[in-house]
Parts: structure tokens; sequence; C-alpha cells
């Protein structure tokens, strides 16, 4: 990045209308995107509106209809209880969406704030970034064991760990592109008339590093939900009777070779969820990145 | 791109160099599958059931349970006889016993394992369960086993692995390696190696030949056997259905009737199997202590469902608090146990004071109808525990379930946290259960009830030390009815044992004593 | 390059440091307690307090850390709690299965990435490219294990030709080789599509550098140009990636380990957490974040090998 910027940019707000509204548009034209992006709205909506639209009693049970294959007692049969698929699919997602947005926003949130300290103020940059490396040391898997033990398994202790794993990531991220941004003239500037570094780092650096942040938040999301699943497949994830996707497909698994719908219908709705947020990230990553859009 | 190979390679020669190169076998072993492994196979520092199917196998016991799970046979005791005032037990021991390593074995060795049974420098967790001891010693080749008071469930207690011949050398050696590094009893197989949670390789002891009479031959007929710990029970299925194994009793129950059909595998049940699922209360909590909230959950919840759809069909749901299979059990119980009848568990808790709320749970003086339930997160449990909560919230009792990690879990079942709980448990008599979980004197584990009563005390203080058999059952007959009554716990099922054998075996016979399906592993054949 | 190395290596010392704390403190916040796990389901109080004392779980806890930092240095980790078992020896028995998956894993993940990436990058924009990068995707956005829980029913149940239970022997044999097919198709399978998006971009960024026109212009081959004027460059994201993807392998190894038995160090941490069994426990942290650490130390070595410019700095 060169340090010499235009000398136009320091009076303007730092993230120029017009860009966006072009990011927008190059985002509608990608037909992989527009497609992920209908599906997130579709399972957002689907989980919002999951009370409304579920058939049945998410929390009931029917032990004389248990494991019925899809088409024989609703549209997609039943699990082990006795319960509708499309009912605990849909309160699953609602779930799912929600364990993943709270890990991603606290961990993104204390990552950012301590990516924003190491880039802004470079004397406490060694000791936190060597703390972010001790974090980043466990792989998140054992901070979910680990917390499961202490808290006990459940939602609390999965998205508590997925916070903590979120944060160092968020850190580097936020640092790195908030270093590139503080190079920038318009800082200097801001800088020299005497603005508070609070001021600074919200109205100037963080707008500049938006963009970075969105296509982690977006690419992390579809991988929380995945380590969410895997700490449910070890038996720390939402406790009964919760519906969850990744817990449903760890739990299903036990009739996998009878019954696979009960494992498979979750496991997909997980693939597809991660499959929109992946396409999504990357096309977002593609249309912010200046070299790869001319 | 060189150098990045290299490393890789040279990653591989580590790897393959760390890696121990597998025993060359010229015939393939007898593999039985379990789920999970022991902590380590040391007779006396063991509860789990896991330690127990394969200390049967290394070791002996003075007597042997019969598959009907009443009857005492023979074992490293040819005869025994009991003084009339029922605290002496002579045994005659059978001649010719030898250790795996084949040095005879003497009285003296059965009194000093039955002694560390008891020693308080071991500590051993089930050294209660040996009764209270005034001596054990040898008399020429009698072993003489003097109590303090008669203790009636002595003999089944003796059948227990816990009561395992070791020698007395080796324990010696290998101190707190006994059990994990190496082993050496009088069983029928002779430890190998142990790798944990992996597999646990035992060998036929060439000197066997005293197997217990309930087998029709008393010497193995196996080379070697594995046992091998599979902890995804899919993978378990498969690899049976594959012909990867050969034995396993830790079969997925949606499975069998696909065993059934497949030509050449034998699929057969234990009848007689004793391994109960309850939930128990805490009679002291703010919601379990209410009687009729004990009661009406026992009418609400729909047990012959709920063995059904968990079992698939292969379990029995629980008639009474005991096994109708056990010794001592009192078949009157049955008709004492609240029928299910949602509707009528509804007007019980109309009557009791407990009044619907606004969001459909239950509150009496400003208490609402809440309770939370811990329990070990096994196979069974979550989907029992599912199954029963939605039962209790059709008629306004909210029940918040808290499963947790096999391990951890007893540590947590030890708190006052919980209001009830559930339990899966192996036991021989009806005295020894009930002696077990309702003495206040076991207050808090395992008597997490927290259930104090003088007269249950005292019934079972009669049961335990009775001499006559009719007195015993008398008494111990009139606690079951007690604990009925009071709808301390929810029987739920009895855990069934179903053995499935692969094409290659022949002669496996289900056991289950303590939850060892094959017990002493005799009679079985290979094939090929 | 020896003072890259060294100063990467003082580096991580403090990060060790950290790491050894973390993971005593984590421990020591289970609300478990071992005396009890130890002492089984049926025992009561009085035996739970005698074991308590025996191993020395009434010590404040800074002496109790300072104990175990000392034998650290030692070299001994201490014995499980459990079984008595030294941590040392199953740390032992227990690297190698899983060093191995490891390999396996990767040594045909990062090829076919790489293959993968490259000829995506080339064709840029056509329909093979569309495809190699929607599979990539797809295998991103996989949990680990339906691929083998699928795997098991496919080849296992259906089609019954691989083994599936565990190591069936050391890697040079037929028997360990069939053994390891599996497990290393479903954790290597998550890593392809990792590698193949990373390979891309960057050799995109290559194919459009400077260096690379003067080559064509030369009129050398195009494999001579893609082989050692662009791939070579564009490794250096690569390999970070990869030592940065390690921690996401070894999760993904815990759970290929439960799913296959595999008697690695992934499956010997789940036990030992779950069963609060401390020493194995801190042990298998230790090894775990040891492992990242020094493959990222590696990959650090390796970026300067690779990347002359950090070389020279």
């Amino acid at each position: 990045m060169s340090s010499v910027s235009d000398p136009l940019q320091q009076n303007l707000p730092p993230v120029a209308v017009a860009r966006r509204v072009s990011v927008l548009r190059m985002l509608l034209s990608d037909v992989g995107a527009c497609i992920a992006l209908a599906l997130v709205v579709l399972a957002v909506l689907g989980a919002a509106f999951a009370p409304w639209l579920s058939p049945t009693d998410p929390y009931g049970n029917d032990l004389a209809n248990t494991l019925k294959p899809p088409g024989e007692f609703g549209l997609l049969g039943t699990d082990g209880q006795g319960r509708d698929m499309i009912t605990r699919l849909l309160f699953g997602l609602r779930t799912t969406l929600l364990m993943g947005l709270a890990s991603v926003v606290i961990g993104g949130l204390i990552g950012g704030v301590i990516g924003f300290a190491a880039a802004y103020y470079p004397r406490l940059s060694g000791l936190l970034m060597r703390l972010m490396d001790v974090l980043l040391s466990f792989p998140a898997i054992l901070f979910g064991l680990a917390i499961a033990a202490i808290f006990g398994p459940g939602l609390p202790a999965v998205i508590i760990a997925l916070a903590i794993a979120t944060i160092p990531l968020m850190a580097r991220v936020v640092r790195g592109s908030a270093l590139v941004v503080l190079q920038q003239g318009y800082i200097e500037a801001a800088r020299s008339l005497g603005l508070g570094d609070l001021h600074i780092i919200l109205r100037y650096v963080l707008p500049n590093c938006l963009s970075a942040i969105f296509v982690f938040v977006t690419l992390r999301f579809g991988q929380v939900i995945l380590l969410g699943a895997a700490l449910s497949f070890l038996g720390l994830g939402a406790q009964p009777p919760t519906a969850e996707l990744g817990a449903m497909a760890a739990d299903g698994r036990n009739f996998l070779f009878f019954a696979p719908h009960v494992s498979v219908l979750p496991s997909i709705v997980i693939f597809v969820i991660v499959l929109a947020f992946n396409v999504l990230g990357d096309a977002l990553r593609d249309a912010l990145d200046p070299k790869l859009r001319k | 791109m060189t150098r990045l190979t290299a490393l890789l390679l040279a990653g591989a020669a580590s790897a393959a160099a760390l890696a121990t190169p597998a025993a060359a076998q010229q015939k393939a072993p007898l593999t039985i599958l379990r789920i999970i492994d022991a902590d380590r196979y040391d007779p006396v520092r063991s509860t789990a059931t896991a330690a127990a199917e394969v200390v049967y196998m290394l070791a002996d016991t003075l007597v042997t349970v019969d598959f009907d799970m009443k009857t005492i046979k023979p074992g490293l005791a040819e005869s025994w006889t009991v003084s009339p005032d029922g605290k002496t037990y002579s045994f005659k021991l059978r001649k010719g016993v030898k250790f795996c390593d084949g040095r005879p074995m003497t009285p003296d060795d059965v009194v000093y394992s039955l002694k560390r049974w008891i020693d308080p420098a071991i500590k051993s967790p089930v050294a209660f369960r040996a009764g209270p001891v005034k001596d054990i010693r040898a008399e020429g080749d009698t072993v003489i086993y003097e109590l303090k008071e008669p203790y009636s469930d002595l003999l089944f207690q003796l059948a227990l692995s816990f009561a395992s011949v070791v020698d007395k050398d080796t324990v010696e050696k290998l101190g707190q390696n006994f059990g994990v590094q190496g082993f050496n009893g009088t069983g029928p197989y002779c430890w190998v190696k142990w790798t944990p949670r992996q597999e646990l390789v035992l060998k036929k002891n060439p000197y066997y030949d005293w197997g217990p009479p309930i087998y029709k031959n008393p010497k193995p007929q196996i080379d070697e056997i594995v046992w091998k710990v599979i902890p995804e029970s899919n993978t378990l299925m498969a690899a049976i259905q594959a012909k990867q194994a050969d034995v396993t009793y830790y079969m997925p129950y949606i499975a069998l009737d696909t065993m059934q059909r497949m030509p050449g595998m034998t699929v057969q049940r234990q009848e007689n199997y004793i391994y109960d699922v309850f939930m128990g209360f805490k009679v002291d909590k703010p919601v379990s202590k209410d009687k009729a909230i004990r009661e009406a959950v026992n009418m609400a919840v729909d047990k012959q469902a709920i063995a059904k759809a968990i079992f698939f069909g292969k379990g029995t749901a629980l008639p009474s608090l005991l096994n109708p299979a056990v010794l001592d059990y009192d078949k009157d119980t049955v008709a004492k146990m609240p029928k299910h009848d949602p509707a009528a568990a509804a007007k019980l808790l109309d009557e009791a004071g407990w009044k619907p709320g606004a969001d459909g749970i239950r509150e009496k003086d400003g208490q609402k109808a809440t309770f939370t339930v811990y329990g070990i997160r096994n196979d069974i449990n979550p989907r029992i525990s599912e199954a029963m909560q939605a039962d209790l919230r059709k008629i306004g009792i909210d029940m918040k379930i808290q499963l947790w990690d096999a391990t951890v879990a007893w540590g947590k079942l030890a708190t006052q946290e919980f209001d009830a709980f559930y339990m899966s448990y192996p036991y021989v008599t009806a005295t020894e259960a009930l002696n077990l979980y309702f003495a206040s004197r076991q207050v808090p584990t395992p008597n997490r009830m927290n259930w104090k009563d003088p007269k249950t005390d005292e019934l079972l203080k009669t049961a335990a030390t009775a001499v006559d058999a009719q007195k015993r059952k008398e008494a111990i007959g009139a606690v079951q009815m007690q604990l009925t009554d009071a709808n301390v716990w929810v029987p739920l099922a009895s855990q069934p044992l179903w053995v499935v054998a692969g094409d290659r075996v022949e002669g496996v016979r289900a056991h289950g004593i303590y939850g060892a399906g094959l017990y002493k592993g005799l009679d079985i054949k290979l094939k090929r | 390059m020896l003072r890259h190395t060294l100063q990467r290596l003082l580096l991580v010392l403090p990060v060790l440091f950290g790491v050894l704390l973390v993971g005593f403190l984590l421990m020591q916040v289970v609300p478990t307690d071992p005396a009890q796990v130890r002492a089984g389901p049926t025992a009561t109080q009085d035996v739970v307090e005698a074991i308590r004392q025996e191993l020395g779980l009434n010590e404040p806890l800074w002496k109790q850390f300072l104990i175990y930092i000392g034998r650290l240095a030692q070299g001994d980790l201490g014995v499980s709690i459990i079984n008595n078992v030294p941590v040392s020896q199953e740390l032992g028995n227990t690297i190698g299965p899983t060093l191995e998956l490891m390999v396996a894993s990767l040594i045909w993940a990062i090829p076919l990435g790489m293959l993968l990436g490259t000829i995506g990058a080339y064709y840029r924009g056509s329909l093979l490219d569309r495809a190699i990068m929607a599979v990539s995707v797809a295998g991103v956005s996989l949990p680990v294990f339906f691929l083998g829980l699928g795997l098991i029913w496919l080849f296992g149940f259906k089609y019954p030709i691989l083994p599936f239970t565990g190591r069936t022997g050391p890697l040079w044999t037929w028997e360990g080789i069939q053994g390891i097919i599996m497990p290393a198709i479903t954790l290597g399978g998550v890593f392809v599509g990792p590698v193949a998006r990373m390979t891309r971009t960057s050799v995109l960024d290559e194919l459009g550098a400077d260096h690379v026109r003067t080559a064509r212009a030369k009129g050398l081959g195009e494999v001579t140009v893609l082989l050692r004027h662009t791939l070579r460059n564009a490794l250096v994201p690569v390999v970070t990636l990869i030592g940065l993807q390690i921690g996401f392998l070894l999760g993904g190894a815990v759970v290929t380990e439960t799913v296959f038995s595999w008697p690695g160090i992934g499956r010997l941490a789940v036990g030992a957490i779950l069963s609060s069994d401390l020493p194995m426990a801190q042990g298998t942290i230790i090894v775990l974040s040891l492992g990242f650490i020094l493959i990222n130390l590696a990959v650090d070595v390796l970026y300067a090998v690779l990347d002359p410019r950090v070389r020279g700095a």
C-alpha cells in the first residue's frame, strides 16, 4: 500500500456511497451470490417465524410414530421421539443461527477491540498479539471441551467456546486492516487536528476496515456453525429438548443406517447454510477486493 | 517444493518410527466389541461394568451364579457350609487350580485377595460389599469367612468380580499398576496386553479345567480373545455386519432385527438379566418432596411406550420398583404401582393444590411445578428423558434435563443441585439393591434420594442380617412395598441384554452378571 | 536465516508459557472432583476425602501449579489419576497414530488442492474453474462427521470393502494402508477446499505479475512458467494457510478419530478432559498446542525458504 494518499480524500467521508452501491451491484450480478443471499434470507425468515410456520409442537412426543420416513408421517417424516421433522428443522435452524450469531458477535466485538488496540497502540501490540497467539494455539474443539467441562454441556458453553476461538482470528484481521488504514494520510491529518483516539478509531479507522470485517464475519459464521456441529457431535452441544441442527444431526446418527433422514436432513440444512455463507463471503471478498474487481 | 516434500517425508518417517508393529497371528482371535473401556482392571479398584466383564475372564471367584441369576454354584470353592448363626462360612477349595504363570493357588492366596478387598489402605469403593467381616483365614484347604453379624447377601457378593482371587506376588510387584500393566489370576484367560481405550488382548490359560458347572466344557476353547473398544455405535454395528468382529452385547437395539435376519448370525436375549433404569426423586426438595407430584409423575409417564420406543421393541417396561427376575422380589408391589393415566394424574395434582399457571405449568403457593433431573449422557438417557419431559408437559409439570458425560456425571450426581436423577444399575438381590440405595447411612451417595426413614433402616437391617430366607424375603418385601407407596422412584425399564455373534462363533450364551454378558467366556468355540 | 529461525523460537517461549498457564487454569475451574471420579459411583464421602488428600488436591492453587511446572521441567508429565499410566507413555502411544493420520490426510489433500487451484486459476472463469470452486466451497461446508459416517455407510456397510474399526497396522503394511484410507479421506476431504481456494487466488495474483509476463515473453513453455515462476511464489500464502489451518485440522482429527476409533491423541484429549483426568488433559493440551506452535514455526521458516524477500530481511 502506498502511504501517499489522494489529497481529496482527506475531507471526504472515508467510505464513499458510490462504492457501496457498486459493491452491491457486483454482488447481484453474481448468480451464485444471489442464490446464496436468497437462501440466507429464507433461512433467517424461516427461523424467525418458526413458531408460526411449524405444523406441530416441537417439544411434544408421539412414541407410537417414531422414525417414520419422509412422506409417511408429515412431509419429511418424524424423529426418534415421533416429532415432525419440519418443525424440528425450523426450530433447529433458529437455535443454530442464534448460536452462530451470538458467538460471532461476542467474539467479534472482543477481538475487534483487541485488534484496534493492538494496531493503534504499538506498545500494546506485542503483548496483545502474543496473548492472541496463546488463544490461537488451542484448537477450538479443545476450548469447547474445556468450557463444557466447566459450565456443563449446553448452548452457553458452545457459544462461549466459539466466541473465544473467534477472538484471536478477529483480532488478527482487524489489526491487519487497521494497520493499513493507519498509514493513510487522513489519519495523520485527524491526529494533527487533535482528535481523540476513540474518535479517530470509530470515525475513520473502523469504517475503512468494515469491508475486511464483513468478509471475515460472513465466512466465520459458516465455520462457527460447523464447529458447533462438531461439538454437538462430541456430546457437548444443545441439551434436550432444544432443537439445534448440529445436535440433531449428531443424535440422529444412531439411526443412520435405518432412518437416515433424522441425521441427514439437519446435516443437509447445515451444509446448505454454511455453503450459502461461504459463497456470499467469497463474493463479498471479490466485490470488495479492488485487485479482483477489474 | 522439494524441501516441502522432504519435510512431509520426515514427518511420515517419524510417525512410522513411533508406530508399533502388529504381532503376527496365525489364526484370527475372537474379537469382542464394546463401547467403552474401563479405567483399570484391578478387581477391587474399579466399579465399572467394563472392568467386571473382563475380570470375570481373567480371574475366578469362590462361588459362581447360574444363568437364572438366582442359584449359587461352585467356583474355586467346590463346596461350602454356613454356621447356624449365619456368621461363619467355610469354603472348601478345589484342588489343582493354577495361576496363569503356572503357580498353584493356595488358600492363602484366597485369604490375601479377600482381605485386600476390605483393606482400608486400598480404599476400595466396593469394600462395603464384603459385609461386616470379623476375620478371614485359611485352615488346611478351607477358607473361613467370619462375620460380626449375619449377612444374607454374602454368597452373591462373593460371586462378583470384586471378590476375584489374584496373585499376591504380581500385585506387590506391580503395585498401583496391577490391572493396568499386567494381571495374574486363575481365570480361563490370561492377560497379554492392554492398550487403553483400544483393546485388551487375552490368551488361553493352558492349565484351566475348573470352569463352573454351569458350562458344558470346563476348559477354554479359544486361543486368543481381543476385547476391542468401538465408541461409535454405528461403527460397531457395521463392524459386526461386515464380519470384522465376532461378538458383542452392545449392539444398538435398532439393529437387532436386521442382525436376526442375517444368515449365520445368532442373536439371543438373556431373560434374567437385571440392569434397571429408573428415575429417583430427592424427597427433600421444594417440588419433589410433595408425594402428589411424585405419584403424578409415575402416572403421567407412559413407561410401556417409552420402553418400546427406546429399545425398539426389544426392552421391557418395569412393572414395579424392582426387577421381577430378582431374588426376593415382592410381586404384590405391581398392584401398588400407579398405572399410566394422565387424566388421573392431572386430577391428583388439582386435588393436591397444584393449579395450572398462565404458561401451562402448574403452581402451588407461588412454587412452580418445575424440577431438574441429572443423568449420564449415554445412548438411552437422552431419549428417555426427552420422552418423559413431553409426557410431563401434558400434565403441567416442567422437567428440566441436564445430562453429563459418564465420568463427570458421578461428581455431579453426588451434589444436592438436582431434584431427580436417572440411574441404571446391575444388582443380584433385592436386599443388596435396597440396602445400597435406601439406607440412611448411604446419604448423600448412593442414597441420592436423601431417604431417611427409621422403619426402612430397621427392615433393611433385618433383611441383611437374616439367617432365615423367608424372614429376609418378608422384611425386604415390606421395604419394597413402603418405597413403592412413597413413589420415591419412577421405575422405567429393564435394559435388555442381547448378545449378537457372527457365523464363525458357536456356543455363546448370554449371562450378564453385573453387566458381564459373556461371564467366563467358556463353551465358546470358533468354527474357523 | 538461522537468525530468523532463532528469533521465531524466542517468540514461541512466552506463548508456550501462556499455553501451560491457561491449560492449567482451565483444568482448575472444572467443577468435577477428580477424587470423586476415582472413587466411583457408589463411594461414600469419607472415601472421597481420603483420595483427595492422597492426590494433593487440597494444596493451594499456586502451589499445585509450581509443583506441576517443576515436574514438567524435569520432563515428568505425571501419571493419569484414573489408571496410573504415565502421561508421557500415553502421549507416546497416541502421537504416532495421529501423525500417521495427519500425514495420510495431507499427503493427498495438499497436492490435490494445489492442482485444482492451479487449474482453476489457469482456466479462470471457465466452466471447469467454476466447477472446481463449487466443489471446494462444498468441501469446506461439509460437517466432518457427516463425511466420515457417509463413507462408513458406503464402503463399510453397503459395499463392505474397507475396514473402519481403528488402526489395522503400521502404514507400510497393506493392512495398515487399508485401515487408514477412510479416515484419511474424511480428514483430508475437508482440507482440499481451503488449499484449492488459496492456491487459486495466489496463482491468479502471480499470473498477472511482471516476472511471469517476462518469462512468457522469453518463450518458455506454459508448464515451466506455471511450475517454476508461478507456483513457487504462490506457495507462500498457501503454506501460511496450511499452518493456520492446522488447528482446524486438529479439531477435525478429534472428530475423525472418534468416528473411526482411531487411537490418536485427539481421542485421548477428549476422553481425558471429559473424565477430569487433569494430568492427562494437560499433557494432551500441551502436545496439541505445541504441535500447532511448532508447525507454525516450521511454516515461518519455510516462508523464508520460499520467499527470498523474507530471507534477505
